[in-house]
């Protein structure tokens, strides 16, 4: 009897051992270093934090009803195109199952064209593995491959509905004039394609656009000309740095629009710490705010983990209990890393609507997110919540 | 036409932090020969580290966080001098060429990590003084960065031309052998004008963090260009070229993004460049040959 029971102890151990050794590894990449360094900080800590909780939830479900840890392990992308396309090549080599990222959308258009453009197709002897982008948002690029899938806010629908709102509660305003940073792709499409286009389907008459370059450092002839169109609502479509150098300026030389309208990724704390007094009042639509219990638990998690909460770092976390459910959904093996990577695409193909942070999130047939939104407001030293529009 | 001169004034007065940085390359140039690419990065670090005054003393008045910067500037030059041309053999040109293109990416990659990437608000003087003649603006912060600019190399030009240290580096710059035989000790003039350097690399990268507001990784890289691009218009180790050159990158590059955009402005400046290279080589000052 006691040698039974030992018996049974020894197998039952060997199993939990067993279980305890399976891993299924999820990778993240993005900039790691460079001047958009914090992006890629804080999707990576978005990662492990999400990682962590869904570990000492039990893990992910295999196939065979066992349970796998999720190991994560993030990639420097260095947010260049060339360092991007080898990184995803070196983890194409490894046993991960799938990426998460990359954080710039210069890296991102590239990137998704060397991989497989149609699922199948023999002739194309394009990477077949899954991308899971978190923050490189600009417009239509998952598109670009049947193996890209991008959780990125829609900025159509986001500025669309800014526009139209501002249309609705402020008559008044009538004129649109653009500041957009034109050698970032983000802010440069964002401008051109999205702003531009929906403030004019709002009916505001756009009355002419300064330029300038991300590392600029004077914008004293933009400005200028930014005062003397006298807009009502002046739109800017820049990232932090160079956002705080002309709101810098606006301030010097007096301008002082009615209503300042910002870019996505500059509703971060970068903003506040670059120029809080001198943005104060800019509006800006977002697909994160610590509102929900389950965006509060989220930040706080990720803060653990030396990150902080932001449309797209939240992106990545949501990421991780999207593959979760996927992988657990499509029953991945963790034993065959190319059938289980085609599980996974097929998985995340499959997908009508994913639960995120703020709501449902529903999921297009071009691999894009419609994600639910709001518009935020500097105040202080924080962004408050102005208007929900959903 | 107002808008003409309103852009050749900012440029100008804009352009005074490039002559700053053009002093920099072209005084290690003229003394040693080499090209310290790391010296934009270090001035802009010289910058940075003057911030640790705030962190000391939260209300401290933006002229201690400018001697800050000062200090720093030294402290890194003097830094780069020993890591990257005091145990390089200098006879090989390409060595110490690397290895300060090197220190620009380590001083690159300390600030990103040190500030996580994240711009940081840098105090400035007169920066809500804003100068005007009807439609003509100057601003307050801009006219000192000229004015501080133009302090630093009247010391510079006098510390050259009526010290005993002054004399000695001019005289490692023209004949290194003969300064060496009259016991001028080179390492010690080399290194010290590393230290001249750095301490205006500080001022400089303390006034453009003031004159932008906000000092960031970014700087880097426009600033060693631009300070390239100055110092070969102005003539290789030609100080009052660099003074001369920066003014005018500084204005040409702000009426050509007036007239022509912000995409094409770098253009033109290239083209500035190449009509230098190729028409005037050694620059605007070219340094007389032979000795004093």
């Amino acid at each position: 009897m006691k040698k039974l029971a030992l018996a049974v102890s020894l197998a039952l151990s060997f199993g939990v051992a067993q279980a305890q050794d399976k891993t299924i590894k999820i990778s993240g990449f993005g900039a790691k270093t460079g001047p958009v360094r914090s992006f890629g900080v804080n999707s990576e800590a978005a990662m492990l934090a999400a990682a962590d909780v869904i570990n000492k939830a039990g893990g992910v479900k295999l196939a065979d009803g066992s349970k796998a840890k999720v190991v994560v392990d993030f990639y420097d992308d260095r947010c260049t195109a060339e360092e991007g396309i080898s990184v995803i090549r070196r983890i194409a080599g490894t046993d991960a199952l799938v990426a998460v990222g990359p954080t710039c959308s210069n890296v991102a258009e590239p990137l998704f064209g060397i991989l497989q453009k149609k699922v199948g197709d023999a002739s194309d002897s394009g990477l077949q593995f899954p991308v899971f982008t978190d923050v490189a948002i600009k417009v239509g690029l998952a598109r670009i491959s049947e193996w890209a899938f991008r959780n990125v806010p829609n900025e159509m629908t986001m500025y669309s509905s800014v526009f139209y709102w501002l249309h609705k509660t402020r008559p008044e305003l009538k004129t649109v004039y653009g500041g957009v940073e034109e050698d970032f792709a983000h802010s440069r499409a964002t401008w051109h394609v999205v702003m531009k286009d929906r403030a004019q389907a709002n009916d505001f008459k756009v009355v002419g656009e300064s330029k300038w370059l991300l590392a600029d450092t004077n914008f004293a002839t933009q400005v200028r000309e930014m005062k003397k169109a006298n807009a009502d609502i002046v739109a800017i479509s820049a990232h932090p740095f160079s956002m705080c150098g002309a709101l810098k300026e606006m301030a010097r030389q007096g301008v002082k629009p009615k209503v300042l309208v910002g870019l996505t990724s500059s509703s971060s704390l970068e903003t506040l710490q670059g120029c809080a007094k001198q943005a104060q009042g800019i509006i800006i639509p977002t697909s994160f705010a610590p509102v929900t219990k389950e965006g509060k638990f989220a930040a706080q998690t990720t803060a653990k983990f030396k990150g902080a909460a932001d449309l797209h770092s939240m992106a990545a976390w949501e990421n991780m209990f999207i593959l979760k459910d996927v992988m657990e959904s499509e029953k991945i093996t963790g034993k065959d890393v190319q059938g289980d990577r085609r599980k996974i695409r097929d998985g995340l193909a499959k997908l009508k609507q994913t639960k995120g942070l703020m709501g449902v999130t529903k999921r297009t047939d071009d691999r894009e997110a419609d994600k639910p939104y709001l518009f935020v407001q500097a105040k202080g030293n924080e962004w408050v919540v102005l208007h929900d529009p959903l | 036409m107002l808008d003409f001169f309103q852009s050749v004034s900012d440029g100008v007065l804009f352009g005074a932090t490039y002559a700053l940085i053009g002093i920099g390359f072209t005084l290690v140039f003229g003394v040693m020969h080499k090209l310290n690419m790391a010296y934009a990065a270090a001035s802009v670090g010289g910058a940075y580290a003057g911030l640790l005054v705030l962190k000391v003393m939260s209300a401290a008045p933006p002229v201690l966080v400018f001697l800050g910067a000062f200090a720093a500037g030294g402290v890194l030059g003097w830094l780069v001098y020993l890591t990257c041309f005091h145990f390089i053999p200098l006879s090989s040109p390409l060595a110490t060429l690397m290895s300060t293109v090197g220190m620009l990416l380590l001083i690159d990659e300390i600030i990103v990590h040190v500030t996580e990437g994240m711009p940081q608000n840098y105090p400035a003087m007169f920066d809500d003084v804003m100068l005007r003649a009807g439609d003509f603006t100057m601003r307050g912060d801009l006219l000192l960065v000229f004015g501080v600019a133009v302090l630093c190399m009247v010391a510079l030009m006098l510390l050259l031309y009526r010290t005993r240290l002054g004399l000695a580096t001019r005289a490692v710059s023209q004949q290194p052998v003969a300064a060496r035989l009259c016991g001028i000790r080179l390492e010690q003039v080399n290194a010290t004008t590393f230290i001249i350097t750095g301490l205006l690399g500080g001022i400089a990268g303390a006034l453009i963090g003031a004159s932008v507001g906000t000092l960031s990784p970014l700087l880097t890289t426009p600033l060693t260009v631009k300070g390239l691009i100055v110092t070969v218009i102005g003539g290789l180790g030609s100080v009052p070229g660099a003074i001369v050159a920066g003014l005018l990158v500084g204005g040409f590059e702000n009426v050509l993004q007036l007239y022509r955009g912000v995409t094409e402005r770098d253009l033109y400046v290239m083209l500035l460049l190449f009509v230098f290279l190729t028409f005037r080589p050694d620059g605007i000052f070219a340094p007389k040959g032979g000795r004093d």
